[in-house]
């Protein structure tokens, strides 16, 4: 197992470190990059732009992060005899399951959605996905994920950091930590929240963890200007504030004395600020998009419109060099996330009408693009639902089976890995833990799981905890 | 080398040999320096820099002349206290500037109250201290911050550090415990906690806040990382999976314990109180289930109403005690998972660190974590001194002699002054565990007292990293720091001490975040906003954008030494930020206030304010080229955007 750390990869010159903008460099990395200076090799940034490990087919990733769990059920995975058992207790033979609040006598419950083969693959997709069913020969459903933990904070922290417990770096910091940003004026990590409210694991689960500061995420917020202290203060004009800056750059360049990378980096990231303040904004002015462009994405209607936004978005971020960008579907009260357990199918139809029509629109314009096969995209919950009711017609938390999905990003569409059992309870064929769908992920992004590691309280820290393995089928 | 530093080493050596034959070491002890007995140094007492100048002679290395008293002083203020100096206080030092003055202003910090609130942050990242316990609902501990005022106090009351890990270890155990001491206990109670509702699996919450309690042991008072060990014996350290074990097994019967401090009849009244609201709510509680519409808005504004008239809680400290009826066994669990139990084990400290012979408590043995506790300060266990002593030259250098100050195992730094590390180790404990005299004496050293510019390239190429510390240290103020050093220059710092933590206003958004709205509400007083920034509340889900974006740990792990960023979020903090605009209007109103009307005098009295020193010619062109036109407030702006008010050289 080798190490790498960003102040050990090497950079190629001194532009690029300039050039690197969310990123910057921290005390950790100074002390060599100030000794590499003086070898005559120029530093750079640990956010500048970096070889991966081999040769990946993505380049960026988007995670389409259903919060709160979407039942399998009534989506990707069909299952005939749960609805011929509705109403019963569950066989014996499937063994036993624990879940959060349901208890052992709970009945099955049937679903009431149709599902019907779609595109040449002919995968069956409900009727919940109208739109997304057509892009299905782009995707690739794996029907057997499972992970660890039956509740929401845990099993959200495992889905994004490989750990059921806060405080490790997200999936969106390994990320960045390995690849870097190719984005001069963006940040190279950005979660878009659910304008909606927050989710039970809070902020702790998108963040850079025990990295150093700079691989952590930026938190969009909802608006017209997603990020923080990008608005000059009020009262405060444009040119007025361009004379503050020089006269800051020019105070600081007076004292800087030659050979001080430290100060000089720091002179440097007030241009930096300067140019996202005017640059950034662009990005989020969705006014000059095609009016086709916004109809696609649901753009304008509802109830599309601020998933389709934030869809956009992400694609524009992308577009412009943006590393990883997390959309989050569902916040605050359970109902307002995909965690149905009170009523399946109204909470079930008003996410999947939030959500399908931006998500096609996704793959469809990336894909348009030629950005699809640089892009991947993944979608799925923390964990999905129980086959068995809870309060008549919801469903429980289900962390034994249950379907997420991926596309682009060299992912091979159209197929299906793994199964759950005839009732949907576990997954028996092919099992992929959170570890695979991570090591899956990174390996797209020509990253090693291995490779790819910090040291933290005296071990060499990594996304998987136990090693996953790459699923291969899709790859 | 100095012939008086051969005598020591000699005295080592020798002392090393005996040591070595005296005591029994574990057969499997492996030959690691952190793990050995604390070497002594001959009986006449060298100083620091007798060690430093031995090691950057062999080196050929001149070391840096002393700073200029100007910037040293500036130096000193921000390392025992974390604020500048005022110009008042640098005028009358620099009017006749001496050693022995500066002798006197080390004593006059280290008696202040400043000093404290700095260096107790410092304990409070190693410790992860939050005052909400983190997962979904975050919730708050009962007076939380009692714990920091704790903390803070006993720095400035120069507890003896002994002292000061036994209560936080066993506070609650002693006979009759002081509240001091309960409130120490809380110790325990720092880590993350997670609550759920639903079918709650008793045994894995109980699993995780055990292993909670044991993790921290390690690297915030060892030194040493032992979390791996919870799963698998280190791969890298000597400490097995037994070892982890026995060590949670002092935290076997380690209980909530919230301790209501108020007498029986306000107790008995505040029930009565509490209880009459609630009849009034109940009915309405009841009726909201079934209502909709207007009606459902109608009733819920009703409970609010009465919720508002339910009595403020009565004081309590968030504290520990041993449930000796739920004491839960401790077995070793394959790969940590509890289903899996291995064998039932007792209390023994770690097993490199304590000789073969040395039997495991009973499960039973009372007062458990006492017997912990007095291990973790006796003589015979190195580390705990060690690790202190290194935790306050980083302080202030910066840097620990051993770099990676909460990891001493093998995969750790090795130290860069191995004599001089057991020296303060020995003179520590010599001392009474006082650690004030340890920062006098580091402070009053040469080396701390060193020009710290970079512009030696010779010596660079040497020692790049300033190990050997031939110059002195310099370093951007943390986020705390830079908060509370803005407040104070633009005259708004509030210096009160201790006290519940303060809730200031920040964005919806951020509060939008929280799963609870409702747990942020804003301390009413606004003065209190312009507190010092350790009583500023720390709460886990949400933190202020202003201290994250400048490096402030998240309080989840023990953090043993801040990072220092350089990125543009920062630019734009310090140039978009609410803060820092607010305080730039109070900034500029104190420089026309201080300075009257004539703008070169404002100039002057900003950069003495702000980096200590007046202005240079160049600096002061600029400055006034810029006010000709220029509004005093964006100039104001500018200054918190300095190199050297950002930096302490």
């Amino acid at each position: 197992m080798s190490t790498e750390s960003p102040q050990s990869r090497s950079i190629p010159n001194r532009r690029a470190f300039f050039r690197n903008s969310f990123g910057g460099f921290s005390s950790l990395a100074l002390a060599s990059l100030l000794e590499r200076d003086r070898l005559s090799a120029a530093p750079a940034g640990p956010l500048s732009p970096r070889p991966s490990h081999a040769a990946g087919k993505a380049k960026s990733v988007i995670f389409l992060f259903m919060a709160g769990g979407p039942s399998h059920l009534e989506t990707f995975d069909p299952k005939p005899l749960l609805n011929r058992l509705d109403g019963q207790p569950r066989p014996a033979e499937f063994g036993e399951a624990r879940y959060q609040f349901i208890q052992r006598d709970a009945r099955l419950l049937g679903s009431a959605r149709s599902f019907q083969k779609h595109g040449q693959s002919g995968i069956e997709v409900s009727d919940l996905f109208p739109h997304v069913a057509r892009c299905i020969d782009d995707i690739a459903v794996v029907r057997s994920c499972h992970c660890d933990q039956v509740v929401h904070s845990a099993a959200q922290y495992e889905l994004m950091t490989g750990r059921v417990v806060p405080g490790f770096p997200s999936m969106g910091s390994w990320t960045i930590y390995g690849l870097g940003s190719e984005s001069g004026s963006l940040p190279s990590y950005v979660v878009m929240p659910d304008p909606k409210g927050a989710l039970e694991a809070g902020q702790p689960m998108y963040t850079n963890g025990f990295l150093p500061s700079n691989f952590q995420p930026t938190m969009f917020r909802p608006g017209r200007r997603p990020i923080l202290n990008l608005d000059l203060p009020p009262g405060v004009t444009g040119a007025e504030r361009r004379r503050t800056i020089d006269l800051i750059r020019r105070l600081n360049e007076s004292t800087l004395k030659p050979g001080d990378d430290a100060f000089a980096a720091r002179i440097s990231t007030y241009e930096l600020a300067f140019r996202m303040q005017t640059e950034a904004p662009e990005i989020f002015d969705l006014s000059n998009e095609r009016p086709e462009t916004l109809a696609l994405y649901g753009i304008d209607r509802q109830p599309t419109d601020d998933y389709g936004r934030r869809c956009l978005q992400a694609r524009k971020l992308v577009e412009n060099g943006v590393r990883f960008v997390c959309v989050v579907s569902g916040g605050g009260p359970g109902n307002m996330q995909w965690d149905a357990h009170a009523d399946i199918e109204e909470n079930h139809i008003r996410k999947a009408r939030e959500t399908d029509q931006p998500i096609a629109a996704l793959l469809r314009d990336l894909k348009q693009r030629g950005l699809l096969d640089s892009t991947l995209v993944l979608w799925g919950g923390e964990f999905g639902r129980s086959p068995e009711a809870q309060s008549g017609k919801g469903r429980d938390h289900h962390n034994l089976g249950f379907s997420m999905w991926m596309a682009g990003g060299g992912i091979r569409g159209g197929q299906i890995v793994g199964a759950t059992d005839p009732i949907g309870l576990r997954a028996v064929e092919r099992p992929c833990h959170f570890r695979d769908i991570h090591t899956t992920l990174l390996h797209q992004l020509g990253l090693d799981q291995n490779r790819l590691s910090f040291p933290h309280l005296g071990r060499q820290e990594r996304l998987t905890f136990l090693e996953g393995q790459v699923i291969r089928e899709i790859t | 080398m100095k012939p008086r530093s051969q005598a020591i080493l000699v005295g080592i050596f020798a002392f090393a040999f005996l040591f070595a034959k005296k005591v029994p070491v574990s057969a499997g002890t492996p030959d690691h320096w952190a793990f050995r007995p604390l070497s002594i140094s001959t009986t006449r007492t060298p100083a620091i820099d007798d060690f430093l100048l031995a090691a950057l002679t062999k080196q050929n290395l001149k070391p840096a002349p002393q700073a200029p008293w100007s910037t040293l002083l500036r130096r000193l203020y921000f390392s025992v206290t974390g604020l500048p100096p005022t110009p008042a206080e640098m005028r009358s030092f620099l009017e006749s500037p001496s050693l022995a003055k500066y002798e006197a202003v080390v004593d006059k910090l280290l008696a202040a109250p400043g000093y404290g609130e700095r260096f107790g942050q410092h304990w409070l990242d190693v410790i992860r201290y939050a005052e909400s316990e983190g997962f979904e609902y975050d919730r708050h501990l009962p007076d939380g911050w009692r714990f920091r005022d704790y903390v803070i106090q006993s720095f400035n009351d120069d507890l003896p550090f002994d002292v000061f890990i036994r209560e936080q270890i066993a506070g609650d155990e002693s006979e009759s415990p002081t509240r001091q001491a309960l409130v120490a206990a809380g110790f325990h109670r720092l880590g993350p906690v997670r609550r759920n509702a639903g079918n709650p699996d008793v045994a894995l919450s109980r699993n995780e806040v055990l292993t909670e309690r044991t993790d921290i042991i390690g690297p915030a008072i060892l030194g040493l990382s032992i979390g791996c060990a919870r799963c698998h014996d280190h791969k890298l350290e000597p400490v097995s999976q037994r070892d982890y074990y026995q060590l949670e097994a002092y935290f076997a019967a380690t209980t909530e314990h919230n301790v209501v401090i108020a007498s029986d009849a306000e107790q008995r009244r505040h029930q009565a109180a509490t209880q009459a609201v609630q009849e009034q709510i109940a009915p309405l509680k009841k009726s909201l289930t079934q209502a909709t519409g207007d009606r459902k808005k109608t009733l819920a504004a009703e409970i609010r109403k009465f919720e508002e008239q339910l009595p403020p809680d009565l004081p309590t400290i968030t504290s520990i005690r041993n449930a000796e009826t739920n004491r839960t066994p401790i077995h070793i669990l394959n790969r940590g998972v509890w289903e899996q139990k291995g064998d039932a084990v007792g209390m023994r400290p770690p097993s490199a660190l304590v000789p073969d012979e040395l039997a495991e408590l009973p499960a039973d043995t009372p007062h458990p974590r006492t017997r912990l506790a007095e291990w973790l300060t006796s003589p015979d266990n190195p580390l705990t001194a060690r690790v202190i002593v290194n935790r306050v030259w980083q302080h202030h250098f910066g840097t620990g002699l051993v770099k990676t100050a909460n990891d001493f195992g093998r995969n750790g730094d090795r130290p860069s002054h191995p004599e001089l590390l057991d020296h303060l180790a020995q003179t520590l404990i010599r001392n009474g565990w006082h650690l004030k005299p340890l920062h006098r004496m580091i402070l009053l050293s040469a080396a701390y007292r060193r020009d710290s510019s970079l512009d030696r390239p010779d010596a660079a190429r040497i020692d790049p990293e300033n190990r050997l510390l031939w110059r002195g240290p310099r370093r951007r103020l943390s986020a705390e720091e830079l908060r509370d050093s803005m407040l104070m220059i633009s005259g708004r710092l509030n210096p009160k001490a201790g006290g519940p933590g303060v809730m200031v206003p920040v964005d919806e958004e951020l509060i939008a975040l929280l799963y609870k709205p409702a747990q942020w509400s804003v301390t009413p007083d606004p003065s209190e906003h312009d507190r010092r920034s350790i009583y500023l509340v720390a709460k886990r889900n949400l933190r202020l954008p202003f201290l994250e974006v400048f490096d402030q740990p998240p309080p989840i792990n023990s953090c043993a030494r801040r990072e220092s960023g350089t990125h543009a979020p920062q630019a734009l903090e310090l140039l978009n930020g609410r803060l820092a605009n607010d305080l730039a209007k109070a900034f500029a109103a104190r420089l026309q206030h201080d300075a009257g009307p004539d703008s070169g005098a404002r100039v002057e009295r900003a950069f003495l304010l702000a980096t200590g020193r007046p202005p240079n010619d160049e600096e002061r062109r600029l400055s006034a080229e810029f006010l000709a036109n220029g509004s005093l407030r964006e100039f104001a702006l500018a200054v918190f955007n300095l190199n050297d008010f950002l930096h302490v050289h």
